[in-house]
């Protein structure tokens, strides 16, 4: 197996994880509870994004990573506003 | 023999589709939104993997950005809950 393809497995085995947030995000009995679920799959979508871009060898894929991690948490800012009370 | 790989893209598939039912089927719209939103982020992986990083910037800035921002602002003048 060449060295490149372990980065693929990780981030392979980062998204059959995210079944275990899955599971919170669905059954989860209050609004924080899915919130968190939320905001822990895209910790590790970010993180999957930056193994398979390093499994892929294309330096523009880590800039995708960069991208979303930036604008992955305006949703979770607007949920926490709006429960809080104001947006 | 089905690799990893292989079945990490298996996984992102299978859900995508239970997220999209989920988002149908509850009546709390927070919770639907939340899980739009989740279906959202897995659509850009998904593209991601499928060799189209630009399409999943678009998607990542407009699905999981503004949209849910948008959806929260109109559950915010509406209401909260589905009537049946």
């Amino acid at each position: 197996m060449p060295f490149s393809e372990i980065f693929l497995v990780v981030g392979s085995l980062l998204v059959i994880f995210m079944i275990l947030s899955l599971i919170r995000a669905v059954l989860g009995p209050t609004i924080p509870d899915r919130v968190v679920a939320l905001d822990t799959i895209n910790t590790l979508v970010v993180a999957s994004m930056v193994a398979l871009g390093a499994g892929y060898k294309e330096v523009i894929y880590i800039d995708v990573a960069i991208v979303y991690a930036i604008l992955s948490f305006i949703a979770t800012l607007y949920i926490a506003k709006y429960l809080e009370g104001g947006i | 023999m089905i690799t990893i790989p292989e079945l990490g893209q298996i996984t992102i598939l299978i859900v995508i589709i239970c997220t999209a039912y989920a988002a149908i089927k509850f009546k709390d719209l927070l919770a639907a939104v939340i899980s739009l939103a989740i279906m959202s982020l897995l659509l850009s992986l998904e593209f991601y993997i499928l060799q189209a990083p630009d399409v999943a910037i678009a998607e990542a800035a407009i699905g999981a950005g503004l949209t849910t921002a948008i959806y929260i602002i109109a559950i915010r003048g509406t209401m909260r809950r589905e009537e049946e």
